[in-house]
């Protein structure tokens, strides 16, 4: 159906260009998540957080490029929580749409599918979600959090606390075990002794640790036994439980946490897949003062995140997209950092002068476009990753955080697991 | 089956002994000296500041520990008041729109307001903070913990004695021990004899090390465990000691060897009321009837959706609107419904989940009613339609549970006496695990009177026996089956209620459960109920010793579900093979 109207629409907007002056130019963004299927939950958000970010910076001008304003036309694809579908909508986009860039994927396994794609086309791809990093590709910016952005802050933050022993939990796949080991590896450079990291390890043949903590498969509920052994591993006092369980687990890892008595004050969790949005669906009353570790809360007390909220909001209630939902809706780091890519990219597009994906590329890796976001100052850096801010804050019964730490400026290192390597040998 | 419910019998006793109330401590008398006393302290540096910490330590005061605590996550703030001098001041957590709050004034309690008497307002990045360094912090955190052992909680009390005697700073040893003079809770004392000994291990005089030792011991220190054995291996250890510590290790090794069985025997024979509590419900329609419900997720979900309404009817009301994707004469069509609140609280909303029990059953009971006239009655004789139409239903179901209450998972809060827990030997039972336990043997003890006690009952056992020989002898079958299945569908509500308790409620919910419910009543035997009990019990409770021993989540149902194929390939009828309908 929305094919057979695309030539139509094509034939429209021709015919709308030729008959208009250049003021009125478009440039084609293509919108790449999962609208249907199980991501479609998380996804649809970052869909909304994207047309409001067109439509603010349409209704300021558009995106200027010498001397004309273009307005964005946005091409959105549904990805359908289907790993290789997503390859084929990359495909549909670049070759197709001719997008100029592309904004989306959620899960590590969808970005991985839709990588040669954007190398194959010359593609631009900014990817806005916390990720376990060991990737780094031309054709891809990341303005998500690298491990070193949310995982061993959080860590640095209990370590200071006084804490000692750490518990790893999460879900059975790629971004739980990779960060799982990342600061398993960061645990013991900060001289933390093995048998104060709970949760097992895994060795290949030569006796190398290939995984580190507990792990638990998708959807899983019952978490009686671990939750058993977590509470004699803090028996001592000093432990905190650093938890990668991702998706609908986490409601009975909970509830299993606060039967069992282990209250935040003796033993923390602090969650890395657990945002506002998440929170919304948690039994908060429950979880009041677990930890939580983001670039972005939406209880910031800044002047920019106060406007972007204020914005949002009102946005929400103007436009007209089909499928937006309108209420009890949150804003949470996923979305600011899709947000905060497309600013990024335009000001990098207004500095190039141009939509070419290789000047584009050349100027966010000078390292000198960043922009004011609702979770501060963001700078694409070098290597494809960006320089923010990182928060750590605890949950409050509403579902929001209280900031607890900021770390201003981190900058974004993809790459952990191999200069860990290199300075535990050292050590 | 006796011996088992005596079990249960005395760990349900156990569930009523809570933590004995404590007589509050005597609220502290001077507090405006007090509060003086703490804005200096908050002024001052070094070596006065030390001092004036280690003096508000000793004056017991919870306004203190409060402000204390603000001040090590740094939320005390500097004002500078006209004449340039700072004063110290607390925000209030209760924001206004602008994200601003009130601030109080440590020295004297009072708002802070500007010379035109207005109450002053500030962001939390307006004001500085007062600053703290690596020593004040380690300091603070100290002086709160000492603070927090005259709390009137004893659970605060017990995790300040916990922090305090794992510091290992000997220094703490005095407090202790003043402290166990006055301490009345039993957990409490264990507590600080616990923290006591584990100072006294760093002590120099290999005396008092045995003693420590010997201490820790008797009182089973799992927490300890790492701090004997690390004695008894340093070479620096009085071979004396050593000898104590290493029995000591052994003797508490084997004191966690105690805990860990007999909690995975709790925790199985929990899990196993689980399953038997979701499972009962289709070893009725599914044993008794022959009817392969896919649908029994469902009901297992509504059960669970009419516990979340319940709740929103005991807070703030329920309301949800569904707009249809399509309209009629150029209006969109759709439907809603408010329900207003009881806005209760206490323990009016703590008993909201005691309604939603009934309630629970008798709405999926409907549901199942309405599924069996509409659809099931016609397809009795024909299973594998009845597979396919019960799936259908199942996804309309699921899509009707979306468009009524969003794909979100909604949240469904505990009350608090499900959420405590209580702890013998180191052994802990969650509220919530005894409350299933009991929960199963009720229901099923009520389906057992239900169906071998009454004459419905005795009808029902009839039709399922032999239809066509109950019909003659005036039984009206298709009435008794329509009462069977909601039945059946009831019971699958109750289990939704009591899994909104542990899990998630969402749209889904039932597709999680389904796969568990048919293995339970497959393993037990078609058509046996008590065949579902024994099934339920042992897959519950081989899979937590199995994650138990292998340490893995996903290796013990692995085994546990090659485990069943293979006793099915040996036994195809299941523990407890029974003749009747479904299997003519």
């Amino acid at each position: 159906m929305k094919k057979n109207l695309l030539p139509y629409l094509a034939l429209a907007a021709a015919l709308h260009l030729a008959s208009s002056a250049r003021a009125d130019d478009t440039v084609k963004v293509g919108i790449l998540h999962s609208l249907s299927g199980t991501m479609a939950i998380s996804e649809t958000s970052l869909r909304d957080v994207l047309l409001y970010a067109f439509d603010e910076i349409n209704a300021a001008g558009g995106i200027k490029v010498g001397g004309t304003a273009y307005k964005i036309q946005p091409v959105i694809v549904d990805g359908a929580s289907n790993w290789p579908l997503f390859a084929e909508k990359a495909k549909q986009l670049l070759e197709e749409d001719k997008v100029a860039v592309t904004f989306g994927c959620w899960t590590s396994v969808s970005r991985k599918s839709v990588l040669p794609v954007f190398e194959k086309d010359n593609g631009l791809l900014f990817y806005p979600v916390q990720y376990e990093g060991e990737e780094l590709s031309k054709n891809i910016f990341y303005t998500a959090e690298a491990v070193n952005q949310q995982a061993t802050p959080a860590v640095d933050y209990l370590l200071a606390q006084g804490k000692k022993k750490f518990y790893l939990i999460g879900t059975d796949y790629v971004y739980p075990q990779t960060t799982d080991l990342i600061l398993y590896k960061y645990l013991l450079l900060k001289g933390v002794p093995v048998e104060n990291i709970g949760g097992g390890r895994r060795k290949d043949a030569d006796g190398k640790v290939i995984s580190a903590g507990k792990y638990v498969p998708f959807s899983y509920t019952d978490f009686q036994q671990i939750v058993a052994e977590i509470k004699q591993f803090t028996s001592s006092g000093d432990a905190c439980v650093i938890n990668t369980i991702n998706g609908d687990s986490n409601v009975p890892f909970f509830k299993e946490i606060v039967s069992a008595g282990l209250s935040p004050s003796d033993c923390p969790v602090v969650s890395f897949s657990l945002a506002e949005d998440e929170l919304r669906s948690m039994p908060t009353k429950d979880m009041v003062g677990e930890l939580g570790c983001w670039t972005y809360f939406m209880s910031l007390p800044t002047p920019e995140n106060a406007a972007f909220l204020k914005n949002w909001n009102a946005w929400l209630t103007t436009e007209s997209y089909p499928g937006v939902i309108k209420e009890k809706r949150a804003v949470d780091s996923p979305m600011v950092l899709s947000y905060d890519g497309v600013n990024l990219w335009k000001e990098a597009v207004e500095k190039a002068g141009s939509f070419d994906v290789d000047k584009v590329r050349a100027v966010l890796e000078s390292g000198d476009i960043s922009f004011g976001g609702p979770g501060g100052k963001i700078t694409m850096q070098k290597n494809h990753h960006a320089t923010k801010n990182v928060y750590i804050g605890e949950t409050k019964a509403n579902g929001q955080f209280k900031i607890l730490q900021t770390f201003d400026q981190v900058y974004g290192e993809p790459f952990m697991l191999k200069d860990l390597d290199e300075k535990l040998s050292k050590k | 089956m006796k011996p088992l419910f005596k079990f249960f019998a005395a760990f349900g006793w156990l569930s009523l002994l809570g933590h004995p109330a404590t007589a509050a401590e005597p609220p502290s008398t001077d507090t405006p000296a007090i509060r003086q006393q703490l804005a200096q302290a908050i002024l001052s540096s070094g070596a006065a500041q030390q001092k004036l910490l280690a003096d508000l330590g000793a004056t017991g005061s919870k306004l203190v520990g409060d402000v204390l605590s603000a001040w090590n996550r740094g939320g005390i703030y500097l004002y500078p008041a006209a004449d340039g001098t700072p004063v110290p001041v607390l925000l209030e957590d209760a924001q206004d729109a602008n994200g601003k709050a009130r601030a109080i004034k440590i020295s004297d309690g009072l708002v802070l307001k500007d010379a035109a008497g207005k109450e002053l307002r500030f962001g939390d990045s307006e004001l500085n903070t007062a600053d703290t360094d690596m020593r004040l912090r380690s300091t603070l955190r100290q002086t709160v913990d000492t603070l927090a052992l005259a709390s009137p909680d004893p659970e605060v009390r017990g995790s300040a004695v916990t922090k305090l005697g794992y510091s290992q700073k000997p220094m703490y040893i005095p407090i202790l021990q003043a402290r166990l003079a006055k301490e009345t809770d039993a957990a409490v004392r264990k507590a600080i004899l616990e923290g006591i000994a584990s100072l006294q291990l760093g002590d120099h005089d290999p005396q008092v090390q045995i003693a420590a030792v010997k201490q820790l011991e008797a009182l089973g220190s799992i927490g300890n465990l790492e701090n004997v054995q690390r004695l008894a291996a340093d070479p620096r250890t009085d071979p004396a000691v050593v000898k104590a510590a290493k029995q000591a290790a052994d003797s508490i090794q084997s004191h966690i060897w105690r805990v860990n069985f007999f909690g995975t025997i709790f925790r199985g024979v929990s899990l196993g009321s689980i399953l038997l509590v979701v499972a009962l419900g289709l070893a009725i329609t599914f044993g008794l009837m022959g009817v392969i419900n896919m649908a029994h997720g469902e009901m297992i979900a509504i059960g669970a959706y009419t516990s979340y309404v319940v709740q929103n009817l005991f807070g703030t009301g329920f309301a949800f609107a569904v707009n249809l994707p399509f309209s009629f004469m150029g209006k969109p069509l759709g439907f809603g419904l408010h329900l207003p609140g009881l806005n209760a609280t206490g323990w009016l909303y703590q008993s909201y989940f005691l309604w939603a029990i009934p309630l629970s059953f008798f709405t999926a009971a409907l549901a199942g009613l309405v599924l069996e006239r509409t659809v099931i009655q016609f397809l009795y004789r024909r299973p594998l339609e009845s597979l396919l139409a019960t799936w259908g239903v199942s996804l309309v179901m699921q899509q009707l549970f979306r468009m009524v209450f969003g794909a979100n998972n909604v949240q469904v809060n505990s009350p608090a006496w499900l959420l405590g827990h209580c702890t013998l030997n180191d052994v802990s039972f969650g509220y919530n695990r005894l409350f299933v336990i009991a929960f199963a043997i009720l229901i099923v003890l009520g389906t057992w009177l239900l169906l071998t006690k009454t004459p419905l009952g005795l009808l029902i056992r009839a039709v399922m026996q032999n239809r066509a020989m109950a019909s003659c002898m005036g039984v009206r079958t298709a009435r008794v089956n329509m009462l069977t299945f909601a039945f059946g569908s009831g019971l699958a509500g109750l289990a939704g209620a009591f899994l909104s308790q542990i899990g998630n409620v969402g749209p889904s919910l039932g597709q999680s459960y389904i796969v568990d419910s048919f293995m339970t009543v497959v393993v037990g035997g078609v058509g046996s109920i008590i065949g579902t009990v024994y099934s339920a019990l042992g897959i519950g409770t081989v899979d937590q010793v199995l994650q138990q021993l292998l340490g893995s989540p996903v290796l013990g149902k692995i085994i546990v579900l090659t485990g069943i194929i293979l006793f099915l390939q040996w036994k195809p009828g299941g523990l407890f093979a029974m003749r009747g309908r479904s299997l003519d």
